[in-house]
């Protein structure tokens, strides 16, 4: 069984009377542990498609199985459960909550669960830290956002997304804003993610040497998937 | 670096409040000021509605009489003299006594005769009331007098109210004093009653032939200020002071419950002011609260849909925004209820209604009307957010954080 599974999915938005199709009937089926690029044109459907396998937008029609389970038949609740223990999110953006610290917005995804609480009773403060550190920004850890560069950010923001331990990553071009030797270090982070880890990638990018490193190549054509 | 990163800094829902509480400190401060200001106006309210009830129920339950008569005409002067503790005097002939007794219904009754000193033509004490009470018949005084002096006051002999000008100017007692021409020895102080009798110099009605002869007084001899009764048990008393009204034309007779009736009316008109105004205020707290909080939603409903992407559920984006509406309504509220509480002592005097009544409120009072004014306060806020948080929170994350 593919750990997510989607079954023609489709989003319409309807826009001044016009309808507009983000995705057109997507059925893709992704192993656990893959490393899969995502690409494709503006406006051709990714960042959409992400969302709804996040469990962050609703498809107008079709299903989404994440080991097994349909995700849009659960609840408000379950699905934010299913974000919170399953699911990290990097987005086209930083991301970051501006009124709190680096280390903060690492705990955001924390604090709000009822464990949230380490053996110490602090609140996940040493993995916060020890990502932090990860992403070379262990300096950082109290700055606010209006303190730390765009690329600073959004390292911050990619150290966020593994703060809960997801099974399943979905980065939407997470190196954006990052000089060539971050991105290449952020890209060994992700790949040591998923080989040490297991940790299953979805990677919307448009730098094609980026999209080659990834196990698979999907790309998206005015909301279809296509195979590459 | 290592010192940066031991540094802890207690990342909790509420710290998390208390940092977007204070990322608007001018829009949260005008909210919380509107939230102060309703609550000050609710407790200011409260205290001056609340005081003057308590006082008249105070005054009435200590008076020990069901039914008090007073010459026709005289009953706003009477509740005067036992509410407000003014200074009055109005008078009856004797034989009313007589006439009341005979009424169906009546147990026991006394009386008292009001005396007004004019301190520099006839006396040695400031501008007081001296009451001259029957000792034989008396129920009034006595509960207050147990203790105080285990005897009869004996002619020349005076005992003062706890709070009396003539005591508070004095400071001692075993003083004595000229009262009408004729001297008095004051032999103790009363216990606080609550009551206008708090204000007086209390003494034996012997003296009263005494005094009518040494004075200019407008009283003749025999006369009586007012008549206290009580009534047997099983009769209405409404019935029994209707029956003396009936009977003895010259008398206006009061129930206990109906004592202090035309201060309530008084009050009744200013608690409509006084609502209006605090309806007013409402209104406009909660339209406040609302545009604040919608403005709140709208600049950070990206940052919500963030917060529900990583894993927030509806609930704790409520929660959170909650704790901030509860903090800046606690803020405001508390504030308020200093403000409303300071207000209704310093203007107290102020107002002619309160300014002569004296029961205060007791501690117990006062914090019943700080937890209505905390509840109020911060419950207002927390209608006028309820719409802006209710929307946002409903938002599907993805929505919210294209809602730049």
């Amino acid at each position: 069984m593919a750990q997510l599974q989607t079954d023609e999915v489709s989003m319409i938005y309807a826009i001044g009377g016009e309808q507009i199709i983000a995705v057109d009937k997507v059925s893709i089926a992704i192993e656990k542990g893959e490393f899969v690029s995502l690409v494709g044109h503006s406006g051709s459907g990714k960042t959409t498609l992400l969302s709804i396998l996040g469990g962050i937008a609703k498809p107008s029609s079709g299903s989404v199985r994440f080991e097994g389970r349909d995700i849009y038949g659960l609840n408000s609740d379950g699905l934010s459960e299913y974000r919170s223990e399953k699911i990290g999110f990097m987005f086209q953006f930083a991301s970051l909550l501006s009124v709190l610290t680096a280390k903060e917005n690492l705990l955001l995804p924390v604090l709000f669960k009822p464990s949230r609480k380490d053996a110490d009773g602090k609140l996940h403060e040493e993995r916060a830290v020890e990502l932090l550190n990860m992403v070379g920004l262990g300096d950082r850890i109290n700055a606010y956002p209006s303190q730390l560069s765009g690329g600073q950010q959004r390292r911050v923001a990619i150290a966020r997304a593994f703060m809960n331990d997801p099974e399943l990553i979905l980065a939407d071009e997470p190196t954006g804003d990052l000089d060539e030797e971050t991105e290449a270090d952020m890209m060994r982070f992700f790949s040591d993610m998923n080989k040490a880890q297991g940790v299953t990638f979805i990677l919307v990018t448009h730098n094609t040497e980026l999209a080659g490193q990834a196990g698979r190549r999907m790309k998206m054509v005015h909301g279809k998937n296509e195979e590459q | 670096m290592k010192d940066e990163q031991t540094m802890t800094n207690d990342f909790s829902v509420l710290s998390f409040a208390i940092k977007n509480v204070k990322r608007r400190p001018l829009r949260t401060a005008m909210l919380v000021l509107a939230i102060t200001l309703l609550t000050a106006v609710l407790v200011f309210a409260l205290s001056f509605i609340y005081r003057v009830h308590a006082s008249i129920q105070i005054m009435t339950s200590r008076l020990g009489a069901d039914i008090i008569v007073v010459p026709t005409g005289s009953r706003g002067a009477a509740e005067d003299v036992l509410l407000e503790n003014k200074v009055k005097s109005f008078y009856m002939d004797q034989d009313i006594l007589e006439k009341v007794s005979k009424i169906d219904g009546i147990e026991k009754m006394t009386h008292q005769t009001y005396l007004v000193t004019l301190s520099s033509l006839c006396c040695s004490v400031p501008e007081s009331l001296i009451i001259a009470f029957d000792q034989d018949s008396d129920f009034i005084m006595k509960p207050w007098l147990k203790g105080k002096i285990d005897r009869k006051l004996g002619k020349g002999e005076s005992i003062v109210g706890h709070e009396s000008s003539f005591n508070i100017s004095v400071g001692l007692v075993e003083v004595d004093s000229v009262l009408f021409g004729n001297v008095f020895k004051m032999v103790g102080v009363l216990d606080k009653t609550g009551t206008g009798l708090d204000n007086a110099v209390f003494i034996s009605d012997d003296n009263i032939s005494d005094i009518v002869k040494n004075s200019d007084l407008p009283i003749k001899p025999g006369q009586v200020s007012i008549i206290f009764a009580k009534i047997k048990e099983g009769f209405s008393h409404r019935k029994v002071a209707n029956a003396i009204e009936d009977s003895i034309i010259e008398v206006d007779a009061v129930t206990r419950k109906d004592i202090g009736r035309s201060i309530i009316n008084t009050l009744r008109d200013i608690s409509g002011i006084f609502s209006m105004t605090i309806a007013l205020a409402s209104i406009l707290s909660i339209f406040l609260a609302w545009t604040v909080f919608s403005a709140v939603a709208n600049e950070r409903s990206q940052e919500v849909g963030i917060m529900r992407a990583v894993g927030a559920k509806e609930s704790h984006v409520m929660g959170l925004f909650f704790i901030e509406v509860l903090l800046i309504g606690a803020v405001g509220s508390t504030a308020g209820i200093v403000f409303g509480t300071g207000l209704s002592v310093l203007l107290a005097k102020s107002f002619t209604i309160l300014k002569n009544i004296s029961s205060d409120l007791r501690a117990v009072e006062r914090l019943a009307v700080a937890v209505i004014g905390f509840v109020a306060g911060t419950g207002i806020c927390i209608i006028g957010a309820l719409v802006p948080i209710r929307r946002i929170k409903k938002m599907e994350p993805l929505t919210a954080i294209k809602e730049r």
